[in-house]
Order: C-alpha cells, then structure tokens, then sequence
C-alpha cells in the first residue's frame, strides 16, 4: 500500500509545482528570456524545501500551532507579487530582472510541495517501510507528473508564438490568483479569517476529489463549496492581475509615443 | 498611520483570545494509521477548534475536500484546525499519507439532536 500512496503524494505535489514551472518555461520560451533562471529556481525550490521540512516541527508550532498555514500563506502571496511584477514587465516588454523574478517564483512554488514529500519519505523510514521501493514508486509520481507539464508546455509553447505568449500569461495570472484562494483558506483554517457558509456548490459539475477536479484545483485553486471570502481574494487577484498588465501596456504605449522620429 | 492603527491592532489582539476561548475544542487522534475517533461529533453551525494529535511516528496529512482542509501533522506532535460553523450533516476527512486506513468522519449534529 505504501508504495501506491507514494505514487498519489508525489504525483500530487508534482503536479502542483510543476504546472507553474511548465507555464513559466513556455512563456521564458515566447518571450526569448535569456539564461538559465530555472536551475537557479531549482537550486532554491530544493534548499528551500529541505530547509522548511527540517524546521517543520519548530515551524509548526508557531502563532499557536499555526505557524503552517503563516509560511505557506507568505509562500503562496510570495508568488503571486512575483507573478504580478512578471506580467507587468512581459506587458511592458521589459526583460530586466525576469530572469530573477522566475527563479524566485519557481523556487517558492517548489518549497512547500517539496518538503511535503520529504516529511511523507521521512514518516516512511520512521515507520521501518522498505525506503528504496517507495523512492521507486515515486518516481514513477515524478514521471506522470513532469508528463503533464510537459504537455502544458508543448500546448504552450507549438502554438503561433504571439497567440501562445498571451494564453501563457493569461494561464500564469490563473494559477497564481488561485493560490491567493488557497492563501485565504489556509487564513481560514487558523481562524484568522471570518468563515460563512459556501456560495456555491459545483461538486454535481465537477468532483473536487476527481482527477480533473485535482488537476482544477492544481492550476485554478478549483474549490467545489467556496466561502465569500475566498470567492472574494480569488476576484480581487484576478482584478490586481488585469489592472498590472492594464497599467504596464499603457506605460508601454506612453513611451512609444515619447520616442523621438529617427 | 502607524500611530492610529495601533489602538485597533491591540484591540483587536486583546479580543482573539476571547474569541478563541468561546469556541468548543474537539480532540482526535492518529494511532496506527486511524483516526481515533473515527466519527467526531461536533455541534451543527458552530465554528470548532480540532486538536489533533498524532501518536504514530511517521508524519500524517490531515485532508478533507468537504471541509475544505488540508495540513501536515508530524509524527508524536500535535496541531490545531478550526472547522465550521457547519450545516447539519457528515463530512468526510482522511490522512494523505495513508489513505487505505486514515478515514473519519465528522458529524455537524443540530442542537437537541443526535442525528443531523
């Protein structure tokens, strides 16, 4: 059994990272963004996950055993004022400092799907399972779940290049807006946030616990019953999303016209 | 600014814990891989502090898409959720970790009754 709930965490927690890193990939494709930034966001995502899950316990305990849900909400709200000053500066065609801006985001996204897999493999040798067959098993998770970031990333990146930029940046203001709802839950679960009753119930259209629902839930932060208040953070992210890149093009055209004629 | 919001601020961290005192807690554990008990009953449309405490060594993740809930527990640690208010009825949670074994349910029951 242990070997098949290997396959589901890492699959999992792949799957989550991964969609983000495929959609960055594309749009560093489109956008011909120079360097390597991703070996960069790697090397962060892996010090940073090995760091989170040694400082767990400790971790943990803080805001009165609520210290998870404080990093992992700093984690989540991180990434998305990277992806904000991302859109903002691919609108405005500004390339300085992207490189950084997508390693530090990548790296982030990698922290806390990270250190969930090495607090599971860390229970497996505590519990005196078969450590090598689980590593195995996980692998295949990794498999599957690099799989479909690559086909997010060849959808992406084999379109008509201006087409593929803008549904890249339309996907990347997407996944991040749904980590700012998943952001306001975690609040939620710690009671720093109001809750209400859900809004809405879309289980009969889509199962939360579905595969596609998961995979919703990986790239939107599909909720099946969210409350207002997640509804709420969810829009206004979206809302922040569309008033960068509003901002950032209008920029774009001022200077434009400030040009002097050759 | 900083010197307006001050007095709010203490405010409202002088209430937190009032509020905090207010809400019913509700104990579970994870022993073998279980959740013990199994079927929590807790009070319908009522916000719930869960202390969970998990008494196996490995690490267990604590998840419920009804609740909309999912957190980490280290193994011989323990840990708080805040759950509901909740319309009468089950709600379902599981551990990621070992989901074969680690099921429970939690049973929002309305005042007077012992059934939702």
């Amino acid at each position: 059994m242990i070997l098949l709930n290997s396959i589901v965490v890492v699959l999992k927690e792949t799957i989550e990272a991964g969609i983000l890193v495929s959609v960055m990939l594309s749009i560093s494709q489109c956008y011909r963004i120079p360097g390597r930034w991703w070996k960069w966001g790697a090397l962060l995502g892996l010090a940073g996950a090995v760091l989170y899950a040694w400082r767990l316990p400790q971790l943990t305990e803080w805001f009165n055993y609520a210290g998870q849900e404080v990093v992992n909400c700093a984690l989540q709200l991180s990434i998305f004022g990277c992806v904000l000053l991302l859109i903002a500066r691919l609108v405005q065609n500004q390339t300085r400092g992207l490189p950084l801006l997508l390693a530090l985001a990548m790296g982030l996204a990698m922290v806390r799907e990270g250190a969930e897999i090495l607090v599971f493999y860390i229970g497996v040798t505590q519990q005196g399972e078969p450590l090598a067959s689980a590593v195995t098993s996980g692998f295949v998770g990794v498999t599957i779940g690099a799989s479909v970031g690559a086909l997010v990333y060849y959808s992406l990146t084999l379109q008509r290049s201006a087409y593929a930029a803008r549904a890249a940046l339309l996907l990347l203001a997407l996944i991040a807006s749904g980590m700012v709802l998943q952001a306001s839950q975690l609040l939620i679960q710690i009671d720093w946030l109001p809750v209400a009753a859900p809004l809405w119930n879309s289980n009969a259209l889509l199962l939360e616990q579905s595969p596609l629902g998961q995979l919703a839930y990986a790239v939107f932060g599909y909720e099946a019953t969210p409350s207002p208040i997640e509804v709420i953070f969810h829009f206004a992210a979206l809302t922040l999303c569309v008033i960068a890149a509003a901002a950032a093009n209008r920029r774009a055209k001022r200077t434009i016209h400030r040009r002097p004629a050759p | 600014m900083t010197l307006r919001l001050k007095p709010v601020l203490v405010a409202v961290l002088l209430c937190a814990p009032l509020a905090t005192a207010a809400t019913p807690t509700v104990e579970l554990a994870i022993e073998g891989h279980r959740f013990v008990p199994d079927l929590l009953l807790v009070p319908a449309e009522t916000k719930v502090k869960l202390l969970i405490h998990n008494r196996d060594a490995g690490a267990e993740e604590f998840e419920s898409f009804e609740l909309n809930r999912e957190k980490v527990i280290l193994g011989n640690t323990k840990t708080v959720i805040f759950i509901g208010p909740l319309a009468p009825g089950d709600y379902g949670f599981f551990g990621e970790f070992n989901p074969s074994t680690a099921q429970g349910l939690v049973r929002a029951v309305a005042a007077g009754k012992s059934q939702p």
